[in-house]
């Protein structure tokens, strides 16, 4: 190495930066087929009901339909569960969520088949509805599935958290509870299913992981996975909300497009997508922490209930990063949690950027500043002292050995903000303002890159790259672009290993019949993965083209570069260009010009029973600073400003970055403050964003952004993943901020007006 | 279903096509082949619809195309007509500023934001967010949004 990067730590320019500012980009809904069908579908007038009868007879006949489909109709399995078996396509016997398919219709148009939807008659048994963790656990609760409400238990058991309590100078218990996060990605679920004349399917749909989707589809259709193509469309975000749910709806399209041998398009609208789609889970957190005199946390011990919704999907595997990464980026001499995934009535809860861990964050960080103001001490104080290190074991005694700057990264937030000193001022100015109130709060994290040992069956990623004999580049990996910018990283990485001009680097749409199963673009994890996916294809590549370089040009390979399209030797000497170096290598060498490439971390250990073992193959520590305002005659935040310091390992893209955090920032701040669904016995009541409230330009604060670059030897030139930690420590410190503010402690979130304003009037704030 | 003939002027051309009389205008534009405006809410919300209606920004899905037959409508796909490579110095702006990623809002980011460099380069950053706040945007924290503007802005000022 030793080597100038030339395309890595830039600001290159987004590879789909000129069709998405000229609308040429072409999303699901953009397609049009011959002969193409849209699809509707009936959902549950019940968040629990036995289902009686559906008698679709008179939708049938209804003009221009082609098809209405039930459970019985599914020509595979009727199951769409990720993990477990316990989720149908189609309801078959009883319903347990609002958002339980009925029946489906497939009509010429939209307008025919949403008239044949609403003709189709249901008769139902109502059962109870279960619209709480604390109810579905109740002794003598009506149960959800027939093995119960408690869809799973997990744990972590570090030394004897008893003795750890038993040796604390001060305890700090208290419940928090947060409400449901909808990802409000703009563009909703979308796809088209396309029959093949082979028997087959290709699906194009909005999602972040077409590798489900194929999966879901075969196991629904009954087909081989070979049969099923899915290509990503151009996907307007996903946030976690595109990771499983996709697979619903593109099986749906698939049934259909399968039994009328036609294309079928299934698009939702607003209100669809929000009742429908997945959410950020509904958490109540049970924190108890201990700390010695000096604030040393001596025993940490968490109980977590996890409102899943009617079936698993994919709260199991969201749990299990609440589980393991609970208590932060502390050290927990001693430690207890106890994490209980429960079956309710609800929304269905799902992945969303943070997976988890933006609940315990809230919980945790909010117990900081509790167990701090217990021991005098001041809240950046006591983290300090309590910061993972380089050497330390975390919660599941897993050793933190390469890139750990966790006190580097709140040094830095804390400096940057200018903490201390605002604080001593915030507080004076409190002193004499009546009614506008300031503060500012600290929220930390520490987040495991990549999926966690339990999930690592699906580790592993591919890439295609394809050199062309002039010199250009093709490029496809098993990740998925949603917004985020891994087409970008791929092209970077293309480009920097194989000494070609970004321009001239192409990365093609996703597509399972190009790579190996790459898993699900989610966990921060795919700059890592398709990044050393690509490098390892590119290298291939290099050594195939350096092999031919060599005779062509008589000098040893180990002495020539290629940078920007052209062939040098060591000594800067330009030999030739990459267009006839790539030309004469496939004309007259015949070198095969295309590589597969593949990157999967190391195997991890786990012990399930006592939840100890390597959880993550790398961890990053974000720790960002708020700043509010908050004005008790309106019980209105304002969120002045967010110093948001992050471990990144080396930057490959710094506008790219600042774009992850930005955005990161604000759907925290939005968490925090404003995003507040609705439920009325499982029924969302508020499913627009006429009602569902997310952060506009008057809304956000200015965010200060602060990078720690501590390369970490795993990732492609160093890099660590940065989507999530971007946002789950924002919350946090908002909530910080807001408690200090006006001197009152929050537990539950969102912040909204009215809240603020009836905690402090109940606590007698407000006189 | 009643079909009629719809007449639009779209980015200076004049297109039209039979379709239900109670069409959306997103739905017509769409149906033209102006695909770059999106629907994101249905309800005037999210602004990803936005289009220029004889010159002023409004939401096309609370619209029926009917309404607006014979005045001048401008899509995402007509906002840099007259500039060099077919793009408004707004457009070259958010691609360098790094205000685009899903790029879901972008069409109707582009419209609001390139008549707010065009009808009022000196608007404040306050005013910059106030004119943007019916654009929402779940990606970008919009910081890169109000960038591009501001650097559009001068971009104009050069030129003109």
């Amino acid at each position: 190495m030793g080597e100038t990067l030339r395309n890595i730590g830039t600001r290159a320019r987004r590879v789909d930066a000129l069709e998405k500012v000229t609308g040429r980009a072409r999303y699901v809904d953009d397609l049009e087929l011959v002969g193409m069908l849209h699809l509707k579908a009936l959902t549950s007038a019940h968040a629990h009901a036995e289902l009686l009868s559906i008698d679709t007879r008179a939708a049938e006949s209804m003009p221009g339909v082609f098809a209405v489909v039930t459970g019985k109709d599914v020509p595979g399995e009727n199951q769409i569960g990720v993990q477990i078996a316990d989720q149908p396509l189609l309801a078959s016997g009883k319903v347990r969520q609002m958002s339980d398919r009925i029946a489906l219709v497939a009509a010429d148009t939209a307008e025919h088949a949403e008239a044949a939807v609403r003709a189709i008659k249901v008769e139902y048994r109502p059962l109870p509805v279960i619209t709480h963790t604390d109810e579905a656990l109740a002794p003598g609760a009506v149960k959800i599935h027939e093995n119960g409400n408690v869809m799973t238990k997990k744990q972590v058991i570090r030394g004897d958290v008893e003795q750890g309590f038993a040796a604390a100078a001060a305890i700090v218990e208290d419940v928090y509870e947060v409400n449901y996060q909808e990802h409000a990605y703009l563009e909703p679920n979308g796809c088209i299913a396309i029959p093949e004349p082979d028997g087959g399917v290709t699906i194009h749909a909005s999602a972040q992981a077409p590798f489900y989707i194929q999966k879901a589809v075969a196991r629904v259709l009954g087909v081989d996975y070979a049969r099923v193509r899915v290509i990503q469309a151009t996907t307007g975000g996903g946030f976690g909300g595109k990771e499983d749910y996709p697979s619903e709806p593109s099986a749906c399209a698939a049934v259909l497009a399968m039994r009328t041998g036609r294309p079928v398009k299934f698009v939702y609208d607003r209100a669809q997508d929000l009742a429908w789609s997945t959410k950020r889970h509904r958490m109540k957190v049970t924190n108890k922490i201990g700390a010695d005199g000096e604030g040393r946390i001596t025993a940490a011990q968490v109980r977590i209930d996890c409102d899943a919704g009617g079936y698993t999907g994919l709260s199991a595997i969201v749990s299990e990063r609440s589980n393991s990464t609970a208590f932060g980026p502390y050290r927990t001499p001693t430690a207890r949690v106890d994490t209980y995934v429960v079956y309710t009535n609800n929304l269905f809860g799902g992945a969303y950027r943070g997976f988890g861990t933006p609940q315990t964050t809230f919980a945790m960080e909010a117990q900081m500043d509790e167990l701090a103001a217990r021991l005098g001490l001041s809240p950046a104080e006591i983290r300090r002292r309590n910061i993972l290190g380089p050497g330390d074991e975390t919660t599941t005694c897993q050793k933190l050995t390469e890139s750990v700057p966790g006190i580097e990264t709140f040094e830095a937030a804390l400096a940057r903000s200018g903490y201390e000193q605002k604080r001593r001022e915030f507080e004076a100015f409190n002193q004499t303002s009546r009614w506008l109130k300031k503060g500012i709060g600290i929220g930390a994290c520490m987040y495991g890159g990549g999926l966690h040992a339990g999930g690592q069956f699906l580790e592993g990623s591919g890439a295609l790259v394809h050199l062309r004999p002039d010199g250009s580049v093709l490029v496809s990996i098993g990740g998925t672009e949603l917004g985020q910018g891994a087409f970008t990283v791929a092209a970077q990485c293309a480009a920097e290993t194989l000494g070609v001009a970004l321009e001239h680097v192409r990365v093609t749409p996703s597509s399972t019949d190009f790579v190996t199963d790459s898993g699900p673009t989610v966990a921060s994890r795919t700059t890592v993965m398709s990044g050393n996916a690509v490098i390892d294809a590119a290298r291939q590549l290099k050594g195939r083209i350096l092999e031919a370089a060599c005779e062509l040009y008589g000098v040893p390979a180990d002495e020539i570069e290629l940078r920007e399209g052209q062939v040098l030797k060591r000594d800067g000497t330009r030999l030739g260009s990459l267009k006839e170096l790539a030309n004469t290598a496939f004309a007259v060498k015949k070198v095969n010009l295309s590589a597969q490439g593949w990157y999967a971390p190391p195997r991890k250990t786990w012990d399930n029973a006592r939840g100890n073992g390597d959880a993550y193959s790398s961890y990053c520590f974000a720790m960002q600073v708020a700043e509010v305002e908050v004005d008790l005659r309106s019980g209105r935040t304002r969120v002045v400003r967010v110093t948001a310091a992050h471990d990144v390992g080396q930057v490959i893209n710094r506008t790219l970055i600042e774009g992850q955090i930005e955005g990161g920032v604000v759907q925290g701040v939005g968490y925090a403050l404003m995003e507040d669904l609705k439920l009325d016995q499982g029924r969302c009541l508020n499913p627009s964003f006429t009602d569902y409230l997310i952060p506009t330009t008057l809304d956000v604060p200015e965010v200060d952004i602060v990078l720690i670059e501590q390369p970490h030897s795993a990732g492609p030139f160093g890099a660590k993943g940065i989507g999530e930690p971007s946002l789950i420590p924002a919350a946090a410190a908002v909530a910080n901020a807001v408690s200090e503010a006006v001197g009152y402690r929050f537990r539950r979130l969102p912040l909204t007006p009215e809240r603020v304003l009836m905690s402090l009037e109940e606590a007698g704030k407000l006189r | 279903m009643n079909l009629e003939e719809i007449t639009l002027k779209i980015n200076g051309a004049v297109r039209s096509a039979p379709m239900p009389s109670a069409i959306r205008l997103v739905d017509a534009l769409r149906r033209l082949g102006y695909t770059g405006t999106k629907e994101g809410c249905g309800e005037g919300e999210c602004g990803a619809c936005t289009v220029l209606l004889d010159g002023r920004p409004v939401n096309s899905c609370l619209l029926f195309a009917k309404q607006v037959q014979g005045k001048e409508i401008v899509t995402v796909e007509g906002v840099g007509r007259g500039h060099p490579d077919g793009m408004h110095p707004f457009q070259k702006a958010l691609v360098a500023a790094g205000g685009v990623q899903c790029g879901f809002c972008t069409p109707g980011v582009v419209v609001t934001g390139a008549h707010l460099c065009d009808t009022r380069p000196q608007a404040s950053v306050q005013e910059i967010k106030e004119a943007l706040a019916g654009n929402l945007c779940r990606c970008t924290g919009y910081a890169k949004i109000v960038e591009a503007v501001q650097v559009a802005v001068a971009e104009l000022g050069k030129q003109s």
